[in-house]
């Protein structure tokens, strides 16, 4: 091994005052494999001591009388989770408030769609709505446009909506908590919640702003008693899920990726469940997979993160798709030998299913399906892979997948452009709710006689 | 003398007595840094162990060091910490591994979202350059509240992404009406975001400081967005007036 070039001008990032210790490469390995330690339950106890749960703050807080906590009541059927240090998550699972993700309904629509299918066959009761914007924090954490304070005012805008959601229906407040189905909304959610039950300063800027837009409930800020991500209730749903599965998955690898900003961003929050994987890794996705009979495939770069980079996966591409491709969907082939690699966040579906086409670019084909575990389990429970699942809107060869499950996609596509040629021709379209009430206030909510017009026929069960 | 390496440009000359900003400047942005309310929160300290560094992603790629980074700001190394936010901070890929992995609870991913909020606000012209491509997202998130939108995924943007994405040959907006949630049949936006909720956004970012950020990083957009936002809150004066009436 060469020394490093003191001359000056190379820069390692390490710093000028670095020195290579020109150790063999054995004896780096011995030198360096601690610190190569994975991203399991055990090596984040580390922390246990230190970490405070921001909830206490919460309960005084309200009891202080300086805000109002939206609580989980027996009216949303709560499950409760452990997480990482063994501590009690609530998780709801009925009466929802659907917090949508801008990239899931922008680009994989079908993730959505087969959660509120699957919420469907239960008949949860829930509210997908307009009145909502994306958390913000995409954009923030690619461009650092935003501060703490407009990620924390966008957050309690979008929760207050959530608890007086319901009153367009002439139901209570509260009656609706918020599902939040993104994990980068999740992740940041979680962090600003921190920073707003410990600091007056930053409560005190956004009780100003959440004043101006009527966003106060009895004059003091909104907090929700718990963030909770889509995947969790579906975890926590897991059992009741398999119990509907028509379509055997038992000859399925499958590979779990897990999103960064769900496990790695506030980890005192994530579910661990002894049931999954001796509880040592995040339960969510594995344990729905595994529930519904699927074979979990271990692959050595599962903590890795996707590549997606947030300003990376627009402007600096070569990054994301050359992470994406040697870190995951490589090893996920040539090591895992997977059928199918699933998520449960936005970025990572996007960046692992659209960057497989450009590795033959390079001579490589490392072609693998990839799905969100709720449109894997809508798909086995026998949601329809277009109309429900929307696979047409995935670049990566699911069909491959659907062959292996034994579903006969090409006649079910072909049903689909039958629907198309149908809607095209002004015909009634299937819808998951009543579309009527989608729109909750403002200008829109006047179109309620118009939508009123409009057939729609439920999706079939 | 001669300027060849990027080490150079900014950090000029390492024998030289003459900085390439003040003291007073580096200082102010050092300032501004340490004065987020989130610093002492991220950073807790440094041992140097290197786990931050040693699955980051964006080490495996680019010439960044999460380690490097909290040192510099840990050992307050005004010039270093100016030079790493010409470039350095913007290979950061936001995953968060460090934070979780950090033996002293520190966030190198945190703490490089405060000095990209500096290098913005101190107007430095790399923000600008790595910020430009990015600017559709910009436009799309602060004028309507969804940061992305179906019209956005098409191949003359993504022609890296292949021919399939979709698999279905039909015109978007149709394709986007076979999708059963009301909310969702849309092409310009994620879903359909509510008027009121728009301008509701738009108070957000102009009482958080978010549209003089935009100002100072891109005049032109900034522009653009303020006479969107001035329409749709037109349109909502006229909506409630014509409620009164």
């Amino acid at each position: 091994m060469q020394p490093t070039d003191t001359s000056g001008e190379r820069f390692t990032g390490h710093g000028s005052e670095w020195r290579d210790s020109n150790l063999n490469k054995s004896d780096a390995q011995t030198a360096t494999a601690w610190v190569e330690q994975r991203i399991n339950k055990r090596s984040m106890l580390t922390n246990k001591n230190r970490v405070q749960d921001v909830r206490e703050i919460m309960w005084q807080l309200e009891k202080d009388g300086e805000i109002v906590v939206h609580r989980i009541n027996d009216e949303h059927d709560p499950v409760m989770a452990k997480t990482l240090y063994g501590w009690d998550k609530k998780i709801p699972t009925n009466q929802l408030w659907h917090h949508k993700s801008c990239g899931q309904c922008g680009n994989i629509p079908g993730y959505p769609a087969s959660l509120l299918w699957m919420m469907n066959q239960f008949e949860t009761k829930y509210l997908d709505e307009t009145e909502q914007t994306s958390c913000t924090a995409w954009n923030y954490h690619g461009s650092g446009i935003g501060n703490i304070e407009s990620l924390a005012a966008v957050m309690l805008r979008n929760f207050h909506q959530a608890y007086v959601s319901a009153k367009a229906e002439g139901k209570p407040e509260g009656y609706y908590y918020p599902l939040v189905h993104c994990g980068t909304s999740f992740g940041n959610y979680k962090e600003v919640r921190g920073y707003l039950l410990t600091s007056a300063t930053l409560r005190e800027r956004v009780k100003t702003i959440l004043g101006k837009l009527g966003r106060l409930v009895d004059g003091k800020l909104l907090i929700p008693e718990e963030i909770v991500h889509y995947s969790e209730w579906v975890h926590v749903m897991r059992h009741k899920i398999a119990e509907r599965q028509i379509i055997d998955a038992s000859q399925i690898r499958a590979t779990i990726h897990n999103a960064c900003h769900v496990y790695k961003m506030v980890p005192q929050d994530v579910i661990y469940d002894d049931e999954v994987l001796e509880g040592d890794r995040v339960a969510v996705s594995t344990g729905i997979i595994q529930s519904l009979g699927a074979q979990i495939i271990d692959y050595s770069t599962w903590y890795d993160c996707c590549g997606f980079g947030f300003r990376h996966i627009i402007s600096e591409r070569e990054f994301t798709r050359s992470f994406a491709i040697d870190r995951k969907l490589k090893i996920a082939v040539e090591e895992a030998n997977a059928d199918m690699m699933i998520g449960h966040d936005t970025g990572c579906i996007t960046t692992l299913d659209k960057n497989q086409w450009i590795a033959k670019a390079d001579g490589n084909n490392y072609e693998m399906p990839i799905l969100a575990d709720i449109q894997f389990a809508a798909l086995v429970c026998g949601a329809h892979p277009y109309k429900i699942v929307q696979s047409h809107w995935h670049a990566s060869p699911v069909e491959k997948l659907y062959d292996k499950l034994k579903i006969d996609w090409r006649a079910k596509k072909t049903e689909f452009e039958d629907y198309l040629k149908q809607i095209e021709a002004g015909g009634t379209r299937e819808m998951l709710y009543d579309p009527r009430r989608a729109i909750t206030g403002g200008p829109g909510y006047n179109k309620t006689a118009a939508l009123a017009a409009e057939a729609f026929v439920p999706t079939a069960i | 003398m001669h300027h060849s390496s990027r080490v150079q440009k900014h950090i000029g000359d390492p024998l030289s007595e003459t900085p390439i900003l003040p003291r007073a400047k580096l200082q102010e942005i050092f300032d501004d840094i340490q004065n987020d309310m989130r610093y002492d929160h991220e950073l807790n300290g440094c041992l140097n162990c290197g786990i931050c560094t040693a699955t980051c992603p964006a080490a495996h790629y680019y010439d960044f060091s999460p380690r490097e980074i909290v040192q510099l700001l840990w050992t307050e190394n005004l010039e270093a910490i100016y030079d790493a936010m010409q470039e350095k901070i913007w290979a950061c890929a936001q995953c968060m591994t460090c934070a979780a992995r950090c033996p002293f609870g520190n966030s190198p991913g945190g703490l490089i979202m405060i000095m990209r909020e500096a290098a913005i606000k101190h107007n430095m012209e790399s923000a600008k350059n790595v910020l430009r491509p990015f600017s559709r997202v910009m436009l799309k998130l602060i004028s309507t509240g969804n940061q992305l939108s179906p019209d956005m995924i098409n191949p003359d943007h993504f022609a890296d992404w292949g021919p399939n994405i979709s698999k279905i040959d039909a015109p978007l907006a149709l394709l986007r009406k076979a999708i059963p949630m009301a909310t969702l049949n849309t092409t310009k936006t994620a879903w359909e975001v509510n008027l009121k909720t728009s301008v509701e956004l738009y108070t957000i970012w102009a009482e958080t400081g978010v549209l003089n950020q935009l100002e100072t990083i891109d005049e032109n957009l900034f522009d653009v967005i303020s006479d969107i936002m001035d329409e749709k809150r037109d349109d909502w004066s006229d909506f409630l007036d014509d409620q009164d009436d």
